[in-house]
């Protein structure tokens, strides 16, 4: 398992579109992927999961990943996250 | 004529026959469950239907109203393959629900966590889950939904909501405008109803029980207006209404994607002026190239209390997002006088024109005036922001809110928090006593805006609601002209640019006058946007 704290940087936080950018990103792995923000747990490929979150401009988040893929799936991930989605 | 008034959120005009879409009542429980197996296999073949109908609508969409439009269907298609939602359908379906009943239940629990959050995205978000839900539960129990795409020529549809999968439905030939109970004018519906052009009246109560099937309309999409049963002079009327329209439209569309240059090469920019965060899309829609002039006063009116500073940098941000790179020119607060605010307790005045009002009263309550001026600065991180003054008379008036600016940017940097420092600040030309001194005034401001409505008034000493004088009220005046064309020149001599945001900038007599005097930026409602900068383009 391994896991990176990160910050939001999509203007518009994880709505519809930027989600959907990184869930497609996020399928191709094995892996699972857990977004931890706050007090909750996010399923991160689950699109529905994400939006109810209301992670916003600015959130910090932290990103874990657990499988035989984590290590480039964690890489991925983040810099999906700091690089922007839209 | 009896009438109906809603939202109007996409403009034009039209007389149809009404067809009210009725909600399809399909009993979730008319089949009887099988197996888990067959259940989730009957599951199966409805995704793969809906998939396939709506990869056809996304097509058919992208072509009628553009990628970005479209991308709303793709997002449904996403929401299905959601790992999260169908481990939900699956778990239900194995605890003995039929795929109708899983899809049902699992849908409408997605649909009560996006409602209840207070917040517009997630209120739309709960309406594509009601709109996934419905076609899903349709395939399952075989109701191929309203056939919105056979409606006949001259149609006005009718309903309690228009989902995006109706709305991309919709035959633009046949159908003449649409009416529904929900929406507002950023709800997907609305935003569909202005890409493909057709006018669309939304919010009206009832407007599903009170219309009836064939009733003859007349709808103005513009000031979201029914007519019942109108006579015939009011047909003709809303008929040629549509034709010129159309007209119009089609002749100023060319000028969507032109820059704003007159036939001797120089620049110019027409930019929209709004009074609600929402209006801002309208601007883009007609080929803004920034907002004029913000309105802060919404933020301010019908409420109780004075709004946070949150309220006031979650509206400011959402223009500064929406707009991206172009200007948004927000206005401080320009209220008292004649725009009262009981709450705020400004005693009532003889002269309210000549009275405690705008910079004068913010000024004289820098604890206010502070509030909406971090909230300023704050949301400009997010786009391009610039600050405007209202009724200045004196130098010393923007050198005290230049200094007010300071201490805000202070207070937000010694508390960490994201703002855009130094964001350019501009005088509203709207006296005689700021045009006289507007050599001045050019020094130590970054921009002008030459506000038309008030300078009139002031400059020619008329109360324009006053019968008896109002003839007097013309920006035509020589006085006016000669302010206006004073204040541009004054700007131009020390190089500050210069705009105007009274409704003289769209005035097809003013225009070519303005442009010879060199003013840069003419910011006027969002409808005339194109026919403006036509004119402009039409000038020496």
């Amino acid at each position: 398992m391994v896991s990176k704290d990160t910050v939001v940087v999509d203007k518009m936080g994880l709505h519809m579109r930027p989600a959907n950018n990184f869930i497609s990103a996020m399928t191709k792995y094995k892996s699972d992927i857990t977004i931890v923000f706050g007090d909750k747990k996010i399923n991160g490929k689950s699109i529905m999961n994400i939006m109810a979150a209301c992670i916003k401009y600015g959130s910090h988040i932290t990103i874990i990943c657990d499988g035989e893929d984590e290590q480039a799936m964690l890489d991925e991930a983040v810099n999906l996250i700091e690089s922007g989605l839209e | 004529m009896k009438t109906l008034k809603g939202i109007g959120v996409s403009p034009g005009y039209a007389v149809g026959k009404a067809i009210v879409i009725r909600e399809a009542l399909i009993d979730i429980n008319s089949s009887a469950y099988t197996s888990a197996e067959e259940e989730l296999k009957k599951f199966q073949s409805a995704v793969a239907v809906f998939t396939k109908k709506t990869r056809e609508l996304i097509e058919s969409l992208t072509r009628s109203a553009g990628k970005k439009n479209a991308d709303i269907l793709n997002g449904h298609i996403v929401m299905l393959n959601d790992p999260f939602m169908l481990s939900q359908i699956n778990d239900s379906i194995q605890g003995g629900k039929t795929a109708a009943q899983a899809t049902d239940a699992v849908c409408n629990s997605f649909y009560d966590m996006f409602a209840t959050v207070d917040d517009e995205m997630m209120k739309q978000r709960a309406s594509d889950i009601l709109d996934i839900k419905n076609s899903i539960i349709g395939i399952l129990c075989g109701e191929n939904g309203v056939a919105i795409e056979d409606v006949p020529k001259g149609s006005v549809m009718i309903a309690k909501d228009f989902t995006p999968s109706m709305t991309s439905r919709i035959n633009r030939e046949n159908v003449y405008a649409i009416i529904a109970e929900a929406g507002s004018v950023t709800s997907h519906s609305a935003i569909l109803a202005r890409a493909i052009d057709i006018p669309a009246v939304l919010s009206v109560k009832n407007a599903s029980e009170l219309i009836k099937d064939g009733d003859l309309l007349a709808i103005d999409g513009s000031k979201g207006k029914i007519l019942f049963d109108p006579d015939q002079e009011t047909v003709q009327k809303y008929e040629n209404a549509r034709q010129s329209y159309f007209e119009e439209k089609a002749s100023l569309a060319e000028y969507f994607s032109r820059e704003t240059v007159t036939k001797n090469g120089v620049k110019k920019a027409v930019y929209g002026n709004i009074g609600k965060p929402e209006d801002a899309e309208a601007v883009i829609q007609n080929g803004g190239e920034g907002i004029g002039l913000f309105r802060t006063e919404f933020l301010f009116m019908d409420r109780p209390s004075l709004p946070t500073e949150e309220e006031q940098f979650e509206a400011y941000s959402t223009v500064a997002k929406a707009m991206g790179t172009k200007e948004v020119i927000i206005r401080t607060l320009d209220i008292g006088g004649d725009k009262a605010v009981p709450y705020l307790e400004i005693p009532k005045e003889d002269n309210p024109f000549l009275g405690y009002r705008a910079i004068r009263y913010c000024l004289d309550n820098p604890d206010i005036f502070k509030i909406q001026l971090r909230a300023i600065l704050r949301a400009a991180y997010f786009g391009n922001i610039k600050i405007m003054l209202p009724l200045i008379t004196d130098t010393e008036e923007v050198l005290s809110a230049k200094a007010l600016i300071a201490e805000c940017e202070k207070e937000l940097e010694s508390e960490g928090v994201l703002f855009k420092k130094g964001i350019p600040l501009g005088v509203m030309i709207e006296t005689p006593a700021a045009v006289l001194i507007a050599d001045e005034l050019a020094k130590i401001a970054d921009f002008f805006s030459i506000g038309t409505n008030d300078l009139t008034g002031y400059v020619m000493a008329v109360d324009r609601g006053n019968g008896k004088v109002s003839g007097l009220y013309s920006v035509q005046k020589s006085a006016v002209l000669k302010a206006i064309e004073m204040t541009v020149k004054s700007a131009k001599s020390v190089g500050i640019p210069v705009g105007m945001c009274g409704e003289s900038a769209a005035d097809s007599e003013l225009i070519p006058k303005l442009v010879e005097w060199g003013l840069d930026e003419f910011s006027v409602t969002p409808n005339s946007i194109l026919r403006t900068r036509k004119e402009i383009c039409e000038c020496d």
